[in-house]
């Protein structure tokens, strides 16, 4: 830490993949540094090259066909020429790495203690195997493991995802690193947890003078964490500056846009409506009627916002409905009742926006699900249209399919591969009654448009396209039957920032043309405060609070809701830093008492 | 955990009775509904030709006349307590568990087996050592060095050992190396505890030819379970700590590669255990499955039954074995116990 000099420094860097078609630059020239004890942010969406340049940090690259020219120097020691036998004794010694998925980064065979004492004796042979455990104990102590003594001897299986992420970091401490480069290392965590796990990497680093490189898609998660962010897209750093200075007065082009698609939960859902409508007038009007829609003409004006729905009966209507799982386990593999859902109401007006926000976990989903009867509620009943359908067959919910349905999380695994998106698409269609091929035809390319896609698109299958134009292909599957609800559950978030603030938009645009009504199921409280007249916010199997989406998020009733206020990450890098040291005030505090 | 060992054990003792009662569907029901009277069923257990009354006998000493209930209780009473055979004056005691009497030998069935297990288990044992630490070994380095010339020869070695048959591989080892080359006697079996010596070079090449087959499938098995982990992150973990290859390699890749192979290893040696048929004839090793060849083909039925349910055991046990082993190789199980 005495030294001046940077642990990383990276000059000119240059990755390159030879393909069939001509070699890929996955990253093109690119130099940071990051000084002793110092915070590095590297942001980009996917296919940036962020991933790529922490794996060549690390030397991960060895054996692959990368070809990697330029300068990496990590304690001094040059990464790209080094022996193999030299980056091994960095790598876990110098530099440390945590990895995106928790869940798939620890091996699930040994105990966490047998992979802790490993990455320790490997770099101190001489260390004697108590040495070692009392060293992976106090590890685990320092990362927030509760009863270390104990836990060591446990199997990753048997800890959370936050937990094995914080295990992952105690494995990188063992051998106390001057780097720790931390790749994407919340992106499968609930937002309390990230909130927890990025409390901890800044508490690591500022204690142990350690030095952090923290790679995100999304600028909220590093803002309150880095010094210096280095915003990169198609390999190239478009922008690298002080993290204030890039938040706050973006030069590149590209900077703006990537901050204007962070969805913010200060905005509320009608500023955000008032901002695309304006931004849609402007351009249609450029635009001279492009794209008549004629078999979609919208059905209803832009609903006018609760005051008169009211009095009409609702178009949902949910009233403690329950789902209950067998869990199988215990003596002679006796099933337990598990209640995934324990009674929720709520009624869902034509043209309304209902927001679920939940953790993993909290029901969210098998909510949604019994309201789409892909489940049957164990109690409770769901109204349709003033019909109930809590324990319809399918044979009489077939024509009501019709009018609700689903857009799902994963782009990528809820379109058949084999299938061409015409197909997809024009299914429900036929399965409806449709007989005319070629008026099933015309209607699919006419919704191919409306979605922002090209009506040639038909014929093509879907791994022809990126993930934000399949969860295009997805709404246009939802939205071909002329639904009257349809269920999104967290349909973006799959998706990059930008991506998603446009399937965001192209959702909007839909409910104003044809009077849908949504339920948006999701974990990031500012995207569903952005579309929801209502939220609900749920918790284990509960719903802790429900209202009108401006007061459950300025005046929140319960203290859960404040805690996952709390948490969410926030663009501005000292309220980001105020909000941490308010959470770690109030995490000390409950320890003292 | 004992839960799990308990469990595990009900379901193995289950299976044998599933197995038990399959297996005396298929010998004394199974031919009654194709129209075999009583008498003709006799004649099968009897053998050579007998004398009307001699079958009559036989069908009342078999109780071939009685109710399939009635039958199937007198079998399983054999099988767990022993039953005895009349022959006029004589009087044969066959001892629990009593597995039947072969007409055509005048002896019981299970001593008999028992005589020739030894052969059988030397030969299963041997060969599945020597595939299963080749057949992995094999797999562990093609996988390692994938796309290399001997990744390209090994599994194209491994293609011909899986599709040829051991009757064309023994048969070809026989004629050079015993006949041509005589690099290995020709000679009978010789037990372990008399001659060590003998017995191995006896052994060698019904293990090598036996094993080949087999090596050959697990060698393809292994490397591509090898493949599939080393792209795991787990291995990214171990080698962003600074791990060196060959413990990345034989601590973190190994482990989740073998644990289905252990699988397989279990019912394959159950298998073998059961008699190999082949490898025993083309050698003329009197084992298990030569003896089930031997009853087959003169028609001797107590004794396919008898070989038939001493194969199932060994499955089962074999099974019950692994799944046993299963806990202590994959901790994630353990929780379902």
């Amino acid at each position: 830490m005495a030294s001046t000099e940077p642990v990383v420094r990276v000059d000119d860097l240059r990755v390159t993949f030879p393909t069939m078609d001509g070699d890929v630059h996955a990253v093109n020239g690119l130099s940071f540094e990051v000084p002793a004890g110092g915070a590095l942010g590297i942001v980009g969406e996917s296919g940036s090259g962020k991933s790529v340049t922490s794996l060549a940090l690390m030397g991960l690259h060895r054996g692959s066909r990368a070809r990697i020219t330029g300068s990496i120097e990590v304690a001094g020691q040059d990464v790209v020429s080094a022996s193999d036998r030299k980056l091994r004794r960095m790598r876990g010694n110098d530099i440390a790495m945590v990895f995106q998925d928790p869940m798939q980064s620890l091996h699930p065979q040994y105990t966490i203690g047998n992979q802790l004492i490993e990455a320790y004796r490997i770099h101190n042979p001489k260390a004697t195997k108590a040495e070692a455990h009392k060293r992976a104990v106090e590890s685990l102590d320092r990362v927030g493991i509760p009863h270390p003594q104990k836990r060591i001897n446990s199997y990753p299986h048997e800890f959370s995802g936050g937990m094995r992420q914080r295990v992952v970091i105690a494995m990188g401490l063992m051998c106390d690193p001057k780097v720790l480069l931390a790749d994407e290392p919340t992106t499968a965590l609930d937002v309390t947890v990230q909130a927890q796990v990025l409390d901890l990497l800044d508490e690591l680093r500022t204690d142990l003078g350690m030095g952090l490189i923290l790679v995100s898609h999304d600028l909220a998660v590093v803002a309150g964490s880095v010094d210096e962010v280095v915003v990169m897209r198609h390999g190239v750093a478009v922008e690298r500056g002080d993290v204030r200075t890039v938040l706050a007065e973006p030069e590149h082009p590209y900077t703006r846009a990537l901050l204007a698609a962070v969805p913010r939960v200060e905005l509320s859902r009608a500023q955000r409506r008032a901002q695309d409508r304006a931004e849609r007038d402007k351009r249609e009007g450029r635009v001279t009627e492009a794209g008549e829609f004629s078999a979609f003409t919208p059905t209803a004006t832009p609903a006018a916002t609760g005051t008169d729905s009211s009095e009409e009966t609702p178009l949902l209507r949910v009233e403690d409905v329950a789902q209950r799982f067998g869990v199988r386990g215990g003596v002679w593999g006796r099933t337990t009742d598990f209640w995934a859902v324990k009674g929720v109401s709520f009624d869902l007006f034509r043209g309304e926006t209902l927001g679920i926000v939940g953790e993993s976990g909290s029901g969210k989903s098998t909510l949604s699900r019994m309201v789409m009867r892909l489940l049957e509620p164990t109690r409770g009943r769901v109204e349709f249209e003033g019909r109930d359908i809590t324990h319809m067959s399918e044979r009489e919910l077939r024509p009501l399919r019709r009018d609700m349905q689903m857009v799902f999380q994963n782009p990528y695994s809820s379109l058949n591969p084999r299938v061409t998106v015409g197909d997809a698409i024009g299914t429900a269609l036929r399965v409806q009654g449709e007989r005319d091929g070629r008026k099933v035809r015309r209607q699919v390319q006419e919704l191919l448009e409306r979605v922002g896609l090209e009506p040639d698109h038909y014929n093509r299958f879907p791994h022809a396209f990126s993930g934000g134009q399949r969860q295009r292909i997805a709404i246009a599957r939802a939205l071909i039957l002329k639904p009257k609800l349809i269920i999104c559950d967290e349909p973006v978030s799959a998706l990059d920032v930008s991506t998603q603030d446009q399937v965001l938009r192209l959702l909007s645009e839909l409910q104003d043309d044809f009077g849908l009504t949504y339920i948006f199921v999701a974990h990031d409280l500012a995207v569903v405060r952005q579309v929801s007249d209502r939220v609900a916010v749920m918790r284990a199997g509960e719903v802790v609070e429900m209202g009108d989406s401006d007061s459950v998020y300025e005046e929140p009733s319960s203290d859960y809701t404040r805690q996952l206020l709390n948490a969410a990450p926030v663009l501005d890098p000292d309220e980001a830093r105020s909000l941490r040291a308010e959470r770690r005030e109030k995490r000390d505090k409950k320890t003292a008492a | 955990m004992l839960n799990y060992i308990l469990r595990r054990l009900g379901a193995g003792l289950l299976l044998l009775a599933v197995v038990t009662a399959v297996t005396f569907w298929i010998f004394y029901v199974l031919p009654r509904w194709a129209g075999v009277t009583p008498r003709g069923m006799a004649a099968m257990y009897v053998g050579k030709a007998p004398t009307p009354e001699a079958l009559d006998a036989t069908v009342e000493r078999l109780g071939l006349d009685q109710p399939v209930a009635m039958q199937f209780l007198e079998f399983v009473r054999g099988l767990l307590l022993g039953q005895e055979f009349t022959f006029g004056r004589e009087t044969v005691e066959c001892a629990a568990p009593c597995l039947g009497y072969s007409f055509t030998t005048n002896s019981p069935v299970l001593p008999q087996l028992l005589d020739r297990l030894p052969v059988t288990a030397s030969l299963a044992f041997g060969a599945a050592i020597i595939w299963i630490i080749g057949g992995v070994a094999v797999g562990v380095l093609s996988a390692v060095k994938k796309g290399s010339f001997f990744d390209r020869l090994a599994m194209g070695t491994a293609l011909v050992g899986v599709s040829m048959p051991i009757y064309f591989t023994g048969l070809l080892a026989l004629a050079f190396l015993v006949h041509k080359w005589e690099l290995f006697p020709v000679s009978r079996y010789v037990p372990l505890s008399e001659d060590p010596v003998a017995w191995f070079q006896v052994m060698f090449l019904p293990w090598v030819t036996l094993a080949f087959l087999h090596a050959a499938q697990y060698a393809r098995q292994t490397r591509a379970g090898m493949l599939e982990v080393l792209g795991e992150d787990y291995i990214r973990t171990a080698r962003a700590k600074g791990l060196s290859e060959r413990r990345v390699i034989f601590k973190h890749a190994l482990r989740p590669t073998l644990t289905p192979i252990v699988t397989i290893f279990g019912l394959d040696v159950g298998l073998v255990l059961g008699g190999a048929i082949l490898t025993e004839t083309v050698f003329s090793l009197n084992g298990i499955g030569a003896y089930a060849i031997d009853a087959i083909v003169g028609k001797d039925l107590p004794v396919v039954l008898g070989v038939t349910l001493m194969g199932a055991v060994f499955i089962v046990v074999c099974n019950l074995v692994v799944d046993l082993l299963y806990p202590v190789l994959d901790p994630r199980v353990r929780i379902a116990g």
